[in-house]
């Protein structure tokens, strides 16, 4: 064994607290359960858009269940219903450990999540009605935009205090990247959601992409990855290769990511200097990204066997994985000869799919998996449903990414001959989008078994308390 | 005549870019002066392993 290993269980000790608080995680519970609803609702939403591209009358003229409808009610069903709201709760689990200390106050947390809730189901009522900004990942209107603002003080202020009582003098880095990602957000989503509306055509257009490309990369990716340095280092139950190669990675993104927003504007009539800026940034983006990766390959080496039997592991070294390659994409999208061709093209959701879905959604999930027969003090409901949510999951999402790369590539060749019409473009797709539905039905499958493993451990909990585990 | 808002949130913006920009340098170095990038780096990850054993069911 190395050293290092050799020395943990003495290091672990002198570095522990005899004095055991006790955590009463309503706050997290609220928002992983709800966060998990809203997982299966949306999912059914992303099926039947899926459906509408292989048939496109399919559901008639109803206007509430227009595509142009559903795909809004989906991209933030699942992007601030799902996925933030899981991270929240997760966050919520995370620091109080990570502190030594109770939540600051579990009364204003329950109180976010209950905001948080009213703000999803608004928003699900308004998108359905066609009540829309029309600006991407800004569709909600200014009054839930104001809601959300006023939610994300609250969730701030909570954590914020935590992390101001907490017992030790330095912070793991999972408090730094949580910490980043509340104070990047409430600047991103300033920006996105309020800046934008002042401005108009292309500046408003640069407004816009700079705040959906930091949605993901301020907002998800830190948060994110919190997660994943918090639940490898649990699950595997080894210490991280260097924490001090983790704050680089911290520093990188902090300082880089940023500035690559206007990539998506290429070709466009912006600023050469600007897209020259915000591709340099994009190739920066490398650094911390490998940073990251490197020392998650490294905490897991010679324990790789432990993914055999471990679900949470499993979906979080896969995570690991769609998060190297889909940091790789991204750089590349963002050369002017590459992006030429993939821009605007079917490669672009299969990219973005791969950061929502196979990275950072596979973090959440795999936190829910580890954190749920913990707070509720019983044994995860069933490994077997665990691993088949995993497999339906990894192959919808494969078939799903893959399938659109190629498509979307294929679409860009064609895009760029002018003798194609467009039409023809359209209906060339179609074994693509054909594919690209089974593949999201596999990923539903994926999403039902989750929820169901979920709702049975917490259900079942009194069942099987932890004491029987083995 | 309609007020043109383009530049004043668009400097609105950059005030913010820089903003972050300058919190993100001042928190820096603070954590260089509190050794996080020291020898002594490396304790928060022992720590982390075993911060949750006070937990309850309510």
């Amino acid at each position: 064994m190395p050293e290092e290993t050799s020395n943990l269980a003495a290091r672990r000790a002198a570095a522990g607290d005899s004095t055991a608080v006790v955590h009463a995680d309503t706050t997290a519970k609220w928002f992983l359960i709800s966060s998990i609803a809203y997982f299966f609702i949306v999912g059914i939403i992303a099926v039947t858009i899926a459906a509408k591209f292989v048939w496109p009358s399919l559901l008639g003229s109803v206007q509430y269940l227009t595509y142009g409808r559903l795909r809004p009610l989906h991209v933030n069903g699942m992007l601030f219903g799902w996925l933030l709201a899981a991270d929240m709760g997760l966050t919520f689990f995370m620091i109080p450990r990570l502190c030594g200390v109770k939540l600051w106050s579990e009364k204003l947390g329950v109180a976010t999540a209950a905001l948080w809730n009213v703000i999803i189901l608004s928003a699900v009522v308004c998108l359905l009605l066609g009540i829309n900004q029309g600006l991407e990942y800004a569709e909600l209107p200014l009054a839930l935009d104001v809601l959300v603002v006023i939610a994300w003080i609250m969730f701030g202020a909570n954590i914020f205090m935590t992390v101001a009582s907490r017992k030790y003098d330095q912070m793991y880095v999972s408090i730094w990247y949580i910490m980043g990602t509340i104070l990047w957000t409430a600047f991103v989503y300033l920006t996105g959601n309020f800046a934008v509306l002042f401005a108009t055509g292309t500046n408003q257009a640069n407004l816009n992409w700079m705040y959906v490309h930091n949605a993901v990369g301020l907002i998800f990716t830190p948060v994110g990855l919190a997660i994943a340095y918090y639940f490898i280092q649990k699950s595997s139950n080894m210490p991280l290769h260097s924490h001090k190669l983790s704050m680089i990675g911290f520093w990188a993104l902090a300082f880089v990511y940023v500035w690559t927003g206007a990539h998506h504007m290429l070709h466009g009539p912006i600023s050469q200097w600007l897209q020259t800026i915000a591709i340099a940034f994009s190739v920066m983006l490398l650094i911390p990204v490998w940073a990251v990766v490197y020392n998650f390959f490294a905490t897991m080496k010679g324990q790789w066997h432990q993914l055999k039997d471990n679900v949470p592991l499993k979906f979080l070294m896969s995570g690991v994985v769609f998060y190297l390659l889909t940091c790789f994409q991204g750089p590349m999208h963002s050369l002017r000869s590459v992006n030429a061709i993939v821009s605007k093209t079917d490669w672009i959701p299969g990219h973005a799919h791969m950061a929502v879905l196979g990275a950072f959604s596979f973090f959440a999930i795999a936190g829910t998996y580890y954190m749920i027969p913990r707070v509720y003090k019983t044994r995860l409901f069933s490994d077997a449903l665990g691993n088949w949510s995993f497999w339906m999951l990894m192959m919808g999402g494969l078939g799903f990414f893959v399938t659109l790369w190629l498509g979307g590539f294929w679409q860009g060749w064609q895009w760029n001959n002018p003798a194609i019409p467009f039409i023809d473009t359209v209906v060339a797709l179609k074994p693509v989008w054909i594919v690209r539905f089974f593949s999201g039905i596999l990923m539903f499958v994926g999403i039902v078994l989750f929820a169901y493993n979920i709702m049975a451990t917490i259900l079942g909990a009194k069942d099987r308390p932890e004491a029987a585990a083995a | 005549m309609q007020q043109d808002y383009v530049y004043p949130s668009i400097y609105f913006s950059y005030f913010l870019f820089a903003l972050l920009a300058g919190g993100a340098l001042y928190f820096f170095v603070r954590s260089l002066k509190h050794g996080y990038l020291s020898h002594d780096s490396e304790e928060p990850k022992y720590r982390m392993m075993h911060d949750e054993e006070g937990s309850s069911h309510e």
